[in-house]
């Protein structure tokens, strides 16, 4: 699996900028604070991994980041663009062309086969079949292409995930608990693949609740009601 | 893509796509079939029996009204041109124009009415299924007294003033003057009655729309005064209220239903999306992290509803066209063989089912729109 990093970027530039973001939920016992004054630069090419126990604000971030979730206040910026200024469509587009998303629950429509779920990674219908069958050999799973989702095992749903993340080649994969469901092998398998897209020039920011992605990562952040700490390792 | 994803969804939740098509199937073979047999339930109320389907009878201007009443025809008689002439003339109320030419006869021992009816004609661009069937010369319809007095049945032979007829069909009992008549081809009663070229009576149906309040009388007189100043015309009132009435009743009636039916239907497919939706949360939470915005989502459920119209008016048409013409035939004895299936009924039903379908997603599709993609992903 080839790919470049996109050259209008300069090597000191974040690919991910968050500026004093804050998002508030409103709920009937009141206000919840998901995500306080956060700030955050990513590099790219940086495995990012984001802990923190559930409720934290792990997923708000992720989610913030892939442009799902407009803040209540602050900037967000990827790949320089402040993607909510953007319009509702063009923030479509910026997902579809930018972001990669792996989740915890694979999320594979059991309808399609798994090279059509690959497939749905992309917008672009040339070629999409042939990358749709190379990321599947890629991920060992040359052969399942015309199985159905509910035939695999979860470690590789998660692959067939994470090739369907891929599929676009997106500047940014943001991986929401993507281990959470296998197991070691799996696990390992998922990890391996992400740390090899970063040293491609891809960036990733996971959010995990436990450790295991830790030896695969560039940088260690934890996030607690809704605040980041930096953790030097 | 999204095409596939809308037919491989349809197949895979198979009985939620079954239920939506099957009201509207149900809907569009209703409208079917009530239209259907409400022509043939109009046709069948003007039957071969004359007098009871035609409300208006044209006799010769010089003929003794108190006679005519008395007798129950027109001693004087007419050109039989006089029935083209009426029908070529387009800006005229009337339709369904018969010539028929009317005597009393002797048979076998006692009165009976001879009556000799003609081809349908129609004014000109209004043409339209016959009230009455046509008889084959050399053939005669019996009334009921006659068939029952002399022990006729379909396919007996029957002298009539010298002429040897086939009995094509005996009529039920009606208790009127036709239980006594004799029908047969003009043509015959013509050389029977030796009144060549000659009627005295054209029947015929008025299309005025007017509600039961309004008399039609004068226009059709003066109408009929440009056209054949030589007749007059005898409007039967009840007969024409009673039509007017029953066509307005029945008019209601199919309205009722089918706005009933549709509306039913409608709301069924609407549940059955919403849930479809509801069910569909997450992937619609998937698609739009993949970057497929809210037009898309919204093809995917309205794309679906029209996929379900588009079939369901095509098995809803079959399906109504079918029993109108099996239950039909059952129901209309005399006019039920005219049921057909109609091209026309079946592009509306191609136009309007699936407009129905989609009309009932709009509110669900709305609903998968508005869905916030972050909920329904952190929801699971």
């Amino acid at each position: 699996m080839s790919r470049t990093l996109p050259t209008r970027y300069a090597v000191s530039e974040a690919i991910i900028q968050l500026d004093d973001v804050c998002k508030t939920y409103q709920s009937p016992a009141g206000a919840i604070e998901g995500l306080r004054h956060v700030s955050l630069d990513v590099q790219p090419g940086e495995f990012a991994c984001v802990q923190g126990h559930s409720g934290s604000g792990k997923s708000t971030l992720l989610l913030t980041i892939g442009g799902m979730q407009r803040p209540s206040s602050g900037r967000v910026s990827v790949a320089n663009q402040d993607i909510y200024q953007l319009s509702r469509r063009k923030r479509s587009n910026y997902r579809a062309s930018h972001v990669g998303f792996v989740f915890q629950l694979f999320h594979l429509l059991p309808y399609l086969n798994v090279r059509e779920n690959v497939q749905l990674g992309s917008h672009e219908s040339r070629m999409s079949r042939e990358r749709a069958q190379e990321l599947l050999v890629r991920f060992g799973l040359g052969e399942r292409g015309r199985q159905r989702p509910t035939t695999l095992s979860a470690g590789e749903r998660q692959r067939v995930a994470l090739a369907r993340a891929l599929m676009g080649q997106p500047v940014v994969i943001l991986a929401d608990e993507p281990t959470g469901n296998l197991d070691r092998e799996n696990t390992d398998e998922v990890l391996r693949a992400l740390s090899e897209y970063c040293q491609q020039g891809g960036t990733v920011v996971l959010v995990t609740h436990g450790e295991e992605a830790l030896p695969y990562t560039d940088r260690r952040i934890v996030i607690d009601k809704g605040t980041l700490h930096e953790v030097k390792s | 893509m999204l095409a596939k994803l809308i037919f491989r969804e349809l197949w895979h939740r198979k009985i939620s796509f079954l239920l939506a098509m099957l009201a509207v199937a149900a809907a569009v073979a209703v409208c079917v079939a009530l239209i259907m047999t409400e022509e043939a339930n109009q046709r069948e109320t003007r039957k071969v029996m004359l007098k009871m389907g035609f409300n208006l009878r044209i006799i010769p201007k010089i003929a003794n009204i108190n006679q005519f009443y008395l007798n129950g025809y027109s001693a004087e008689t007419m050109p039989e041109e006089f029935l083209d002439k009426i029908a070529s003339v387009s800006k005229i109320s009337y339709n369904h124009l018969l010539g028929t030419l009317e005597r009393k006869i002797e048979l076998q021992g006692a009165d009976a009415l001879l009556l000799g009816i003609s081809d349908e004609k129609a004014p000109p661009g209004r043409k339209k299924p016959p009230m009455v069937s046509t008889i084959e010369p050399a053939t005669v319809h019996v009334g009921f007294q006659i068939a029952r007095r002399l022990g006729l049945a379909k396919g007996d032979s029957l002298e009539i003033l010298g002429e040897s007829f086939q009995v094509a069909r005996c009529m039920p009992q009606l208790g009127t003057l036709d239980d006594i008549r004799l029908m047969v081809a003009l043509v015959d009663a013509q050389q029977l009655l030796k009144e060549p070229g000659r009627i005295n009576e054209i029947k015929a149906m008025d299309c005025l729309c007017l509600t039961p309040d309004q008399d039609p009388r004068a226009q059709l007189q003066a109408e009929l005064e440009k056209a054949l100043p030589d007749g007059q015309v005898v409007m039967l009132s009840r007969i024409a209220e009673a039509r007017a009435r029953q066509r307005q009743v029945s008019e209601k009636h199919a309205v009722l239903i089918t706005t009933v039916v549709g509306i039913a239907a409608a709301i069924w497919v609407a549940v059955l999306a919403v849930a479809n939706v509801r069910q569909r949360i997450a992937e619609i939470g998937l698609l739009r992290a993949l970057g497929y915005d809210s037009n898309s989502v919204a093809l995917l459920v309205l794309g679906r509803a029209l996929l379900v119209g588009l079939l369901a008016s095509v098995a809803g048409f079959a399906a109504g066209t079918w029993w109108a013409i099996h239950y039909g035939r059952l129901s209309f004895q005399v006019t039920g063989k005219a049921i057909a299936a109609d091209p026309v009924l079946f592009y509306w039903s191609l136009a309007l089912a699936p407009l129905l379908a989609v009309i009932a997603c709009l509110i669900p599709t709305a609903l998968a729109v508005v869905q916030d993609p972050a909920d329904a992903l952190r929801r699971e």
